[in-house]
């Protein structure tokens, strides 16, 4: 497990949607799966986890029921709406955007100046 | 990003506060299980795993609160629980909490009141539907620009007037009063006689039976107003249907009107109402209608050229030079009232910045009390926006509950202006209760809360911690000394001036008791009776049959003086056609238009006797000369100084064209009664011109030389006017059967004087002011005891230990009392110099106010006084506690 990086501000929003994207999760399960996409190199502070969820919900980005999980415990599972959808489209496209731009400035060098 | 799904995890959040809790509780448990069946796998010990996944997850406790501030209810919440927590803290200190609502009570009670009195009898005075549509055209005579007069329209006329554009509808109407004949005595009954659509224009169903309807035409049909029926009929609901004899044609009752119902009492009286003919009444008055959206203004310019265009039909309805006036019906009442009500609502606002200001004083008092539980608070971690909202919360909530019990206050206050002055607003007023009235109260409210809240808040809001912990400093503190005494210094000159406008007006009200009237009112009564207008009888026939009525007056037994007086009743302007000062010219002096004005008075000789104005010089006209009506008068002093400069009034000679007979009217006047007249004797002033102002340059003349359908007999009695009655109604029974007398009751001069405006005026001003200066005077003396107290109590220690080392106990109470001493003084300086500033506002609003400065005097020395007794109770206390007992209680 190489060194964990902290998570840039606002991006916890776009990962959540992202992992929802993928299929209906509980919180737990997102969790486990931005830690696992990202290899472990993300931490993720569970108590503002669960704050970020409420907000997203709140917000009408995801929608949540509750049902049974794996070990057939009651566990309120998390998707997607079409909000939600049309957001992580926008956020994706933006941080593309964002990436360019920083990785142009960055690798900047004397002469493409 | 939805609104709606906003919306709902609010409305769950709030409805199904306990369900979401238990959801965000079940949520983190699965969280944790989950987790820590993952550590377990993981080959954590199943006892080190719960604890782990807990140590990750961070405070759980706090879940339910994160999950409000992700959905930004938390505020919310943590108002909720500061409302709570002010309502317990008001409860700590009950007395404080008590005052503070009554003060702020009393304040917004006062307020509310005054604007409930405005709203529901200045603005909205009237029961009748779209009434801020309805007005009355009036003619303004540029002659006479002061006296707007009402204008009738023939028939043809008013059926013309109906097609103006600016017109929804009219309601035409004319007075009259006609005798109930099949009686005893024929009993006066005013009539309305109205266009049928009354009940439609003016929106007021009958209260029994059914109002007129266009279908009665100009039937035999009545329907009565409530008073009338209350007092005809005894309030008997059997009566629609049967049949009221007015002037020997039988009418059929349909309908009751209700008791708020009074129109039109702007007029005069209305016992009843009856559809208008031609044959009941030649012409109508218009009440009018306008459209939606058609201001006064341009209203009256269309009527402009309508009335114009009447006057070359019927020239002599209209004066020569004039132009049309169109206001809403209430528009008279405000002008007569405004000022009065304006002057009443400044003290209101006073009486509740007094209010406020004792309620920040109690506030700060009671802060200093509870400094120590607010630099715990903020020593644990509150911000001061936190703190600060905390003790905001807690002025609102005295300020809810002060509003509320004011308003509940406020509804038997507003009652008062318009039991105190009968008359003076429109009879069909009635105090209400409406959405504006309350949006009103709420609002203030909200405004008193925040501005006495205020500087407590910002005091407390920052309390020193360091000093604070370190329990009871004994530091000689005197924290919010600074804004304590600016507002105790406010509050005593709201006070002062308070007082001072009381004293203003109840020694007003006192001058006008004592006036000097120039006639004696006590025992005087007087019944108006009306003529009837025959073509046949000529001036003599006229004159002989007043005199008849007169000698039958003063036959009476219990009359000591009867006597005729047809123009006026005193003190009063004069009315109608003789209302307007005349201009006199005097024989040999060359006369400029407008050189002698002088009210003219028509009398009969004993007049002079009945009301005891002395006659200085000259003699009283006879008899016979009575009878003839020309060639003699007689002038009051006012004349004589003004206008005859020092030469012998008696013998001089005076005419008027007013006493011509020009044919506008009905009118019988003597062969010569524009003629040239001599002045036979000269009578003291008495008020002839209202109470406010000096007595007009009058000239007498005999009633017989002008008579219209109405004259007025005065009668000095030996006991109280009214209990001759009957006796007198007899009298006039036996010299016709027909003759009533309006209103079927005998007037008084003392009602006829405590009636004026301007004595109902300084009456009310005089009583609600005092019931204010006496409020302010007590609020003020509450709040100055109580800082003094909790100085007092913030300083026991240092008291007892200057006591201990041998402090006289005046010293004591010098030190105690003498800041407030010096802020009192203050106060009084600023209170009255604000009243100097102000004192020509003062003199507009209440014209018979005593404005002399001298007022000031009893007022500012009944506050030292009771400031002095409030400073120095609880200094004496202090001064005389056992400086032991005070050291060994810290």
């Amino acid at each position: 497990m190489g060194r964990k990086v902290d998570l840039l501000q606002g991006t916890l929003e776009v990962l959540i949607l992202k992992s929802v994207s993928l299929g209906k999760l509980h919180g737990y399960g997102i969790l486990l799966r931005i830690q696992q996409i990202a290899g472990g190199k993300l931490e993720i502070p569970q108590g503002s986890f669960y704050i970020a969820l409420y907000r997203m919900e709140h917000k009408g980005l995801i929608a949540s029921e509750w049902g049974s999980s794996e070990n057939n415990r009651r566990a309120k599972f998390y998707q997607l709406t079409a909000a939600g959808r049309k957001q992580l489209r926008l956020e994706t496209e933006k941080w593309a955007q964002m990436t360019d731009v920083v990785g142009t400035v960055l690798s900047a060098t004397p002469e493409t100046l | 990003m939805s609104l709606r799904s906003r919306i709902r995890s609010w409305w769950q959040a709030l409805a199904h506060r306990s369900q979401i809790d238990r959801e965000v509780q079940q949520e983190l448990e699965f969280h944790l299980n989950a987790h820590a069946d993952h550590l377990i796998e993981n080959g954590v010990e199943p006892s080190e795993a719960m604890r782990q996944a807990k140590i990750a997850f961070g405070r759980a406790d706090v879940q339910k609160e994160k999950y409000r501030a992700a959905i930004g209810l938390r505020p919310l919440y943590e108002i909720g629980s500061d409302i709570r927590y002010g309502f317990r803290s008001l409860y700590r200190h009950p007395m404080i909490s008590f005052a503070a609502v009554i003060s702020l009570a009393l304040g917004i009670g006062a307020t509310t009141a005054i604007f409930n009195l405005i709203d529901s009898a200045l603005l909205h005075p009237f029961p009748y539907v779209d009434a801020e549509r309805i007005v009355n055209p009036s003619l303004i005579d540029l002659k006479q620009p002061l006296v707007p007069t009402w204008f009738a329209l023939e028939p043809a006329q008013y059926e013309s007037f109906l097609k103006a554009k600016s017109v929804d509808s009219v309601l035409g109407f004319m007075l009259g009063a006609q005798p109930e004949t099949g009686g005893a005595f024929p009993e006066d009954v005013g009539t309305a006689y109205v266009t049928p659509n009354m009940n439609d224009f003016l929106g007021v169903n009958a209260l029994l039976g059914r109002g007129l309807r266009p279908s009665d035409g100009s039937g035999n049909v009545i329907v009565l107003g409530y008073k009338y029926w209350q007092r005809r009929f005894g309030g008997d609901p059997s009566v629609i249907g049967h049949t009221l004899q007015l002037s020997h044609t039988d009418l059929t009752i349909i309908g009751v009107m209700p008791a708020r119902f009074a129109f039109t009492e702007t007029v005069g009286n209305v016992d009843a109402y009856v559809p208008w003919s031609a044959s009941r009444a030649p012409a109508l008055f218009p009440l009018i209608k306008l459209r939606r959206g058609v201001t006064p203004a341009t209203a009256g310019e269309e009527f402009q050229a309508y009335v114009k265009h009447f006057k070359q039909q019927t020239p002599l309805h209209f004066p020569d030079d004039f132009h049309v006036n169109v206001e809403p019906i209430a528009a008279p009442y405000m002008h007569r009232t405004g000022q009065a009500v304006k002057l009443l609502f400044a003290s209101v606002v006073f009486l509740l910045l007094i209010g406020c200001a004792n309620c920040s004083v109690l506030l700060l008092a009671r802060g200093e009390a509870r400094q120590h539980e607010l630099s715990i608070r903020a020593a644990i971690g509150a911000s001061r926006l936190r703190l600060m909202r905390q003790l905001l919360i807690e002025s609102l909530a005295i300020a809810f509950i002060g509003a509320a019990l004011g308003t509940a206050l406020s509804f038997w206050l507003a009652n008062l202006p318009l039991k105190l002055m009968p008359g003076i607003f429109p009879q069909e007023a009635a105090i209400g209760m409406n959405w504006r009235i309350l949006a009103f109260s709420i609002a203030l409210a909200l405004i008193t809360g925040i501005l006495f809240g205020l500087a407590p808040a910002l005091r407390f809001s920052r309390p020193d911690v360091s000093q604070m912990i370190q329990s009871r400093s004994r530091t000689l503190s005197s924290s919010g000394g600074h804004s304590l005494n600016m507002l105790i210094g406010a509050q005593v000159a709201l006070t002062l001036l308070l007082l001072g406008v009381a004293g203003a007006a109840v020694t007003g009200f006192m001058r006008l008791t004592s006036m000097k009237l120039g006639y004696d009112p006590h025992n005087v009564g007087f019944v108006s009776v009306p003529l009837k207008w025959d073509p046949n009888k000529n001036q003599p026939a006229y004159t002989s049959y007043i005199e008849q009525l007169r000698n039958a007056v003063a036959a009476v037994p219990g009359v000591q003086s009867a006597s005729i007086l047809s123009s006026f009743i005193p003190p009063s302007q004069p009315f109608g056609g003789m209302g307007k000062p005349y201009i006199i010219e005097l024989l040999g002096q060359q006369t400029r238009p407008e050189q002698y004005p002088s009210l003219v008075h028509l009398i009969s000789p004993e007049f002079f006797a009945t009301v005891k104005t002395p006659l200085t010089r000259g003699r009283l006209w006879t008899a016979d000369e009575n009878r003839r009506g020309d060639f003699v008068a007689i002038v009051n002093e006012s004349f004589v100084q003004r206008y005859l400069g020092g030469r012998e009034p008696i013998g001089q000679q005076i005419r008027t064209d007013g006493l011509r007979n020009d044919g506008r009217s009905k009118t019988i006047t003597s062969p010569n009664s524009g003629e040239w007249r001599q002045i036979v004797g000269v009578v003291a002033d008495a008020r002839n011109d209202g109470l406010e102002r000096p007595v007009f340059p009058a000239v007498y003349v005999p009633y017989s030389t002008f008579m219209w359908y109405t004259t007025r007999i005065f009668f000095r009695a030996e006991t109280d006017p009214r209990t001759l009655e009957r006796p007198l109604r007899a009298a006039l029974h036996n010299v016709n059967a027909s003759q009533r007398i309006f209103g079927n009751e005998i007037g008084t001069l003392d009602e006829a004087l405590t009636g004026q405006t301007v004595w109902v005026q300084q009456h009310m001003f005089s009583v609600l002011f005092t019931f204010f200066g006496v409020l302010a005077l007590s609020l003020s003396l509450f709040g100055i005891a109580s800082t003094v107290l909790f100085a007092v109590g913030r300083r026991r220690n240092e008291l007892g230990i200057r006591m201990a080392l041998g402090a006289q106990r005046s010293h004591i109470i010098w030190t105690v009392a003498s800041t407030m001493f010096a802020t009192i003084a203050c106060g009084i300086v600023a209170g009255f110099a604000i009243h100097l500033a102000a004192q020509h506002l003062l003199a507009h609003w209440m014209p018979a106010g005593n404005h002399s400065p001298w007022v000031f005097a009893p007022a500012a020395g009944l506050l030292l006084l009771g400031a002095a007794a409030a400073c120095l109770l609880p200094a004496m206390r202090a001064a005389y506690a056992n400086p032991l007992e005070t050291l060994r209680a810290e």
